[in-house]
């Protein structure tokens, strides 16, 4: 098992445990920490496959992904004074035991992929990320507050960062630059839409948005 | 295990348990800028303790006074059968499942106990309790069973041996289950985010409401065995958290004897900044804390199964395997 494979483990870690409270800002802390432990698989991926340029990257995850756009969630979230998310479909604990079983099952299906870089086996990589991709839209699924929401969609984000990360060589600077740029920006009119969906319905909860509102 | 080794473990044994739980109530009261209760005070309990008369309730029967000595003995052949010290006796009997039961065996004396005196406020702390060890049984069974199929063998004395195969895959399942122990002792041990052990307010009470019948040299039984068993789930963990350690470095063992106490005096440590800091949990939501411990050894057994399947089949038919 290389630095790589433990670091990557540690995010599906990370991840499936923010599946388990409903607290908003526990949530953004275990994103955050799984963020930065991506980012320094990221430095283990450059080291492994001589990238130089993926050291950048990764400071550019931890800058903007693990530090800014929690900070500026949890901003919001006092803002709009949402701080807990009550759930919905299934129990928030029953989620996080979802979340491991599907850790589970994501390993047959990182092992039907086939070996994109010749280096290494990049198995565990590929398990994680699939892992992170369904414990993203589990998070998605189960959850009410539209920053949860959110938050899943960072998550899941991150989920196809490693993909890239582990199964290639990287992606070229100048790509990874841009997605991480998109993300922000994603982030940032996100929140906006959060701010109006409180200001014109009282509420951000997105299981009631379907329905039209009278006045 | 030899002459010093003995020795070693008794003075440990004998001063451990009275000084932890010393040490974390004058750390919890410097934590809140009060001078505190010397390391000791929980000797001159034990004292004071033993020189008072016992008061027994009428409807009470022979079984209330039997239950505090049955379970401080239990307490005492489990301080010797769990590993929970870097050196420890080879005996037989140091299974995984015999050291699960025994602990359940105290549980489930002590909540007879608690029913038997008839008073409605221990039935309560009885039921609490029992909700509480069901919830949080799995997750002790199943972060010491992650540690057993990792190394393939149920005697806990050799899991805890030194003799063993190194890799990062085993740092991960020795952390794993080390947090899932410790999260799964906090409650066992009826400490702070499930239960106050210094309130005496009666809606709040697991353990202190068990044994509110029991007075004199009983109650200070139960206390003793009490401050053993936590020095033995801590010092159980603070030892998986020392074997991840020493698979990332190489340590001698003169060292790694004193890293292990110290780590008992960290998690202590831990257990004083929760108390001094968090709030106590409602009681509906103790399952979510207690989801925590469950999942932290559910990727324990998970890591543990992924590394025995690596070892036994090759990776081609793992996913024809699963």
């Amino acid at each position: 098992m290389t630095p790589l494979e433990f670091l990557s483990i540690a995010a599906a870690v990370f991840a499936i445990l923010m599946c388990g409270t409903g607290l908003l800002r526990f949530n953004l802390f275990l994103y955050s920490l799984q963020t930065f432990s991506i980012a320094l698989a990221t430095i283990a991926q450059s080291q492994q496959a001589k990238e130089p340029e993926l050291y950048f990257v990764a400071i550019a995850i931890i800058v903007v992904k693990a530090l800014a756009v929690p900070y500026f969630l949890s901003w919001i979230s006092n803002r709009i004074d949402a701080r807990s998310d009550p759930g919905i479909l299934i129990p928030i604990p029953i989620t996080m035991h979802a979340a491991i079983v599907l850790l589970g099952i994501s390993y047959p299906l990182a092992k039907s992929l086939p070996h994109i870089l010749w280096l290494s086996d990049s198995t565990v990589g590929a398990t994680v990320a699939i892992s992170l991709l369904f414990t993203g839209t589990l998070f998605m699924l189960t959850r009410r507050n539209a920053l949860s929401q959110i938050i899943g969609f960072l998550t899941l984000e991150n989920g196809i960062y490693l993909v890239a990360v582990t199964c290639t060589r990287g992606m070229p600077f100048i790509f990874e630059m841009g997605s991480l740029l998109d993300v922000l920006v994603a982030v940032m009119i996100a929140g906006l839409f959060v701010f109006r969906i409180k200001k014109s319905f009282e509420h951000i909860d997105v299981t009631q948005l379907d329905g039209l509102k009278e006045s | 295990m030899n002459f010093t080794e003995i020795l070693c473990f008794i003075v440990l044994f004998l001063v451990l348990p009275i000084l932890i739980s010393g040490f974390i109530r004058n750390l919890k009261a410097r934590l809140q800028n009060r001078i505190g209760s010397p390391l000791l005070q929980p000797l001159y309990n034990l004292y004071k303790l033993l020189q008072k008369s016992e008061t027994i309730s009428q409807d009470a029967s022979p079984l209330f006074r039997i239950v505090p000595a049955l379970n401080f003995s239990i307490m005492l052949i489990l301080a010797v059968l769990v590993p929970w010290l870097p050196f420890h006796f080879s005996l037989p009997g140091s299974e995984i499942f015999l050291v699960l039961y025994l602990f359940a065996a105290m549980r489930f004396f002590s909540i007879i106990a608690a029913l038997d005196t008839g008073s409605p406020f221990s039935a309560f702390g009885a039921s609490r309790e029992a909700t509480l060890s069901a919830l949080t049984e799995p997750a002790i069974i199943l972060s010491l069973v992650a540690l057993g199929i990792a190394y393939r063998t149920s005697d806990l004395n050799e899991i805890f041996s030194f003799s063993q195969s190194h890799g990062l895959m085993q740092v991960s399942i020795w952390l794993l289950s080390g947090a899932g122990l410790f999260l799964a002792s906090l409650v066992e041990l009826s400490r702070m985010p499930i239960d106050d052990p210094t309130t005496h307010l009666e809606l709040t009470m697991v353990h202190e409401a068990m044994v509110i019948e029991n007075s004199g040299p009983n109650l200070a039984l139960i206390e003793l065995a009490y401050n053993l068993r936590l020095v033995v789930y801590y010092g159980l963990s603070a030892q998986c958290f020392m074997h991840a350690l020493a698979v990332l470095f190489t340590i001698d063992h003169a060292t790694y004897v004193l890293l292990s106490i110290l780590a008992i005096f960290i998690l202590a440590f831990l257990t004083a900044a929760i108390e001094s800091f968090a709030v106590k949990l409602a009681w509906r939501n103790n399952p979510e804390f207690i989801a925590y411990a469950l999942t932290m050894s559910l990727l324990a057994s998970l890591a543990a199964i992924f590394q025995s399947a690596f070892a036994s089949l090759s990776l081609g038919n793992l996913g024809a395997f699963l």
